[in-house]
C-alpha cells in the first residue's frame, strides 16, 4: 500500500510532536523512521497505525493508495502492529495469540477452523518456532516473543506492517540475528513497511529508505548510501556515526571571516608520520584500540583536542604506528553545513 | 538481618505476638461461637431461624448483592477512565474514590438522609411517586454501596496502570471491537483483581452498621440487617440471641478470609507469571 501523510501536525500540551510533516511511503518498501527520542517518529506511526490522529489543521491530509481517509473513523484498511514491548495477549498460547486476528473478524470474513488452523501453522514455520506453539509468552525468550508478536500482526495479512521499536528490548546479538531475519522476511512477503528506530546501525541495515527526524520534523529522507555519504545537515551527518569537529574560519568575499566547523568521520581522516598534501593537523598518538572491526586511534592535537581516526587492521600494521608517537592526521574528506544546529 | 538475632529474641517477638492473637482475635471469636451454643444447639437453631433474624440476613445479602454488580461496573468504569484516558478532574476523581474511606460511615448515613429524606424535596417528590429511600431497603442498599465503592477501584487501578494499554492497542489493529477487546483481553487480566476488590467490598457490605443504622429505621423485620439486628437484640438482654446471629456474621467473615487468601494466593502466582513476560 501506498501511503501519502501531507501537512500532518500533532500536539501534546504545549509540546509539538509533530510539525507539518509530510511523506510518502512507497508500496512494498521497508522505512525507517529514525530519530533521537522525543523527535516524533513514534508519534508518526501510531497517525499511519490510526492508534493517534493528527491535528484537525487546514492541509492536513492522509491517502492510502491515493484514497483520503477520514482519521476520526476506524481505518478501512487492516494494519499490521508490532510493539517494542510484544504486547503479547499473556493469557493466550502462542498459537491462539497468533490467531487471534483472525478469530475475532466478523463471522463473514471469518475462515473457518481448518483454514485458521493452517494459517497459524504456516506462520509459525515462517517464524521457525512450531515447537512453542502451546507455549505461554511468559515461557518464551525475547527474541522468540518478538516472532510471535510478527507473526501475530501478519496473520490477518495487513497491507501495511508497522514496527515501533521492535528490537529495543533484546540483546545486542539476537538483535543482529533478528535485523537480518525480518529483511529476508521483507524479501519473502513485501508488504510495505514503516520501522521505528533510534539506532542508525539498525536503519541503515534493514531499511530501503531512512527517514531522519529531529524535533518534530523531517530532516532528510534518503536511502541509506543517501543519507550516509551524503547528509543534508550537520544533525543527520552526527546521528548516523562518529564525527570528528574542527573549529575553523571561512574565508572568501562571501563569507568574510565567520566562524564554522567542519566535520570528518573517523575513517575519513589518515593517521601518518608524513604530513599529506591538503589539510593536515600534528598531534600525538594517545591510545590505540585494535579490538574490533576496525583499529581505532585517537590522536591528541596541541591545542588539545581529540581526533578519532578509524583504519583497516592491515593498514594500521603496515603504518607501525604505535602509542606516543609524533603523527600527522591528514584529512581525506570533510564537510562543512553552513547552517548549523544546537541541540 | 536473620541469624544475628539470638534465639530468645525470637522467641519472645513469637510469643508476643501470638499472644496479641489470641487475646484479641482467637479468644473473641470463640467466645462468639460459645455463648451463642450456651442454651443449647436448638436454642441457637431458634435464635438462627427467627424470621426477624432471617428477614435481617435477607436484607443484608440483598444489599450485598445488588451492590456486588454495581461495585464491579463503577469500579470497571472508573478504573477504565483513570488509567486509559487523560482528562481534566482526572486525579480530582482518584482522590474523591478514597473518600468513603475518610469519612465517619455516620456522615455518609447522613447525607442520604439530607439528600433522600422525605422532608426534602426530592426525597419527597420521590415518596410522592411511591419510593421510600430512607427508612427502607434503597436507602440501605445506597448506604451500603457508598462506603464499599471504592474497593474495586482501588484494587483495579495500580494494576491497571501497570499493565498499560499495549495489550489492548494489539487488540484494537489487529480488527477487534472495543467489547471484544474489553472481554478477550482486559478481563482475563483484570479477573482476578476485580473478583479480590469484589471480596473486599462484599465484607463491607455484610458488616456495614455505621452508615446503615442511620438510614434504616429499625424495623425489626423490615428495615434491620443483621449487624442492625445483633444490636438490638444486645440492647433488649437477649444475649444469646445476639451472640448467635453475630455467629452467623463472624461465619461470613470466615469464609471472606479464607477466599480472600485462596485469590492473594493465585493473584502472587499470576503476577510472578506476568513478571517472567
Amino acid at each position: 500500500m501506498n501511503i501519502a501523510l501531507e501537512h500532518v501536525s500533532r500536539r501534546f500540551g504545549g509540546f509539538t510532536a509533530l510539525d507539518d510533516v509530510s511523506l510518502e511511503v512507497r508500496q512494498g518498501e521497508l522505512l525507517a523512521l529514525l530519530g533521537p527520542s522525543g523527535s516524533g517518529k513514534t508519534t508518526l506511526l501510531r497517525i499511519i497505525a490510526g492508534l493517534d490522529a493528527p491535528d484537525d489543521v487546514p492541509g492536513a491530509r492522509i491517502r492510502m493508495d491515493g484514497e483520503e481517509i477520514d482519521w476520526r473513523k476506524p481505518r478501512p484498511h487492516q494494519v499490521g502492529f508490532v510493539f517494542q514491548h510484544y504486547a503479547l495477549f499473556r493469557t493466550m498460547t502462542v498459537f491462539e495469540n497468533i490467531a487471534f486476528g483472525l478469530r475475532v473478524k466478523r463471522k463473514a470474513d471469518r475462515p473457518d477452523e481448518t483454514a485458521i488452523r493452517a494459517r497459524v501453522n504456516e506462520l509459525l514455520a515462517l517464524i521457525q518456532l512450531e515447537s512453542v506453539a502451546g507455549r505461554y509468552p511468559s515461557q518464551l525468550s525475547g527474541g522468540q516473543r518478538q516472532r510471535v508478536a510478527l507473526a501475530r500482526a501478519l496473520a490477518i495479512e495487513p497491507r501495511i506492517l508497522l514496527l515501533d521499536e521492535p528490537f529495543g528490548a533484546l540483546d545486542a546479538k539476537v538483535r543482529q540475528d533478528l535485523r537480518r531475519w525480518l529483511r529476508n522476511l521483507h524479501g519473502k512477503i513485501p508488504v510495505t513497511s514503516v520501522l521505528v528506530t533510534h539506532d542508525q546501525e539498525e536503519a541503515l541495515e534493514v531499511a530501503d529508505r531512512i527517514v531522519i527526524m529531529r524535533a518534530g520534523r523531517i530532516e532528510q529522507v534518503g536511502t541509506p548510501e543517501e543519507v550516509f555519504h551524503h547528509p543534508k545537515s550537520a544533525f543527520v551527518m552526527d546521528f548516523l556515526g562518529n564525527v570528528n569537529l574542527f573549529h575553523a574560519r571561512l574565508e572568501g568575499e562571501a563569507a568574510g571571516e565567520a566562524k564554522t566547523q567542519v566535520r570528518a568521520r573517523p575513517h575519513d581522516l589518515e593517521v601518518s608520520r608524513v604530513e599529506g598534501t591538503g589539510s593536515s593537523l600534528k598531534g600525538k598518538v594517545t591510545r590505540i584500540q585494535t579490538a574490533g572491526a576496525a583499529v581505532k586511534v585517537e590522536v591528541t592535537t596541541e591545542e588539545g583536542e581529540a581526533i578519532l581516526v578509524e583504519m583497516p587492521h592491515d593498514r594500521f600494521k603496515h603504518s607501525g604506528i604505535a602509542t606516543g608517537e609524533q603523527v600527522f592526521v591528514n584529512v581525506k574528506d570533510a564537510r562543512v553545513f553552513l547552517e548549523d544546529y544546537t541541540i | 538481618m536473620k541469624g544475628s538475632d539470638p534465639g530468645w529474641v525470637r522467641w519472645v517477638l513469637i510469643t508476643v505476638a501470638l499472644a496479641f492473637l489470641a487475646v484479641m482475635l482467637v479468644a473473641p471469636l470463640a467466645a462468639v461461637f460459645m455463648e451463642a451454643f450456651g442454651k443449647g444447639t436448638r436454642v441457637y437453631w431458634r435464635n438462627v431461624t427467627d424470621p426477624a433474624t432471617l428477614s435481617a440476613m435477607r436484607l443484608t445479602l440483598t444489599a450485598a448483592a445488588v451492590s456486588a454488580p454495581l461495585n464491579a461496573l463503577f469500579g470497571l468504569a472508573a478504573a477504565w477512565a483513570v488509567t486509559r484516558f487523560e482528562f481534566p478532574g482526572r486525579s480530582l476523581l482518584v482522590t474523591l474514590i478514597d473518600l468513603p474511606f475518610a469519612v465517619s460511615p455516620v456522615i455518609a448515613g447522613l447525607i442520604f438522609v439530607a439528600g433522600f429524606g422525605s422532608q426534602t424535596a426530592f426525597g419527597g417528590w420521590l415518596a410522592d411517586h411511591g419510593l421510600r429511600v430512607i427508612f427502607a431497603t434503597p436507602g440501605i442498599v445506597l448506604a451500603t454501596l457508598f462506603v464499599t465503592f471504592p474497593f474495586v477501584a482501588r484494587e483495579l487501578i495500580p494494576l491497571m496502570q501497570e499493565q498499560g494499554s499495549d495489550d489492548e492497542q494489539a487488540a484494537i489493529t489487529l480488527g477487534a471491537s472495543g467489547w471484544t477487546t474489553f472481554r478477550r483481553i482486559t478481563l482475563p487480566r483484570i479477573r482476578l483483581a476485580l473478583v479480590y476488590g469484589l471480596i473486599l467490598a462484599n465484607a463491607r457490605a455484610i458488616g456495614e452498621f455505621g452508615a446503615v443504622s442511620v438510614v434504616s429505621g429499625h424495623i425489626r423485620g423490615v428495615t434491620n440487617t443483621l449487624p442492625l439486628h445483633v444490636e438490638i437484640l444486645y440492647n433488649e438482654y437477649n444475649f444469646t440471641g445476639a451472640f448467635a446471629v453475630a455467629s452467623l456474621l463472624a461465619l461470613f467473615a470466615l469464609a471472606t478470609i479464607a477466599a480472600k487468601n485462596i485469590l492473594e494466593w493465585r493473584l502472587r502466582r499470576a503476577r510472578e507469571e506476568g513478571d517472567k513476560s
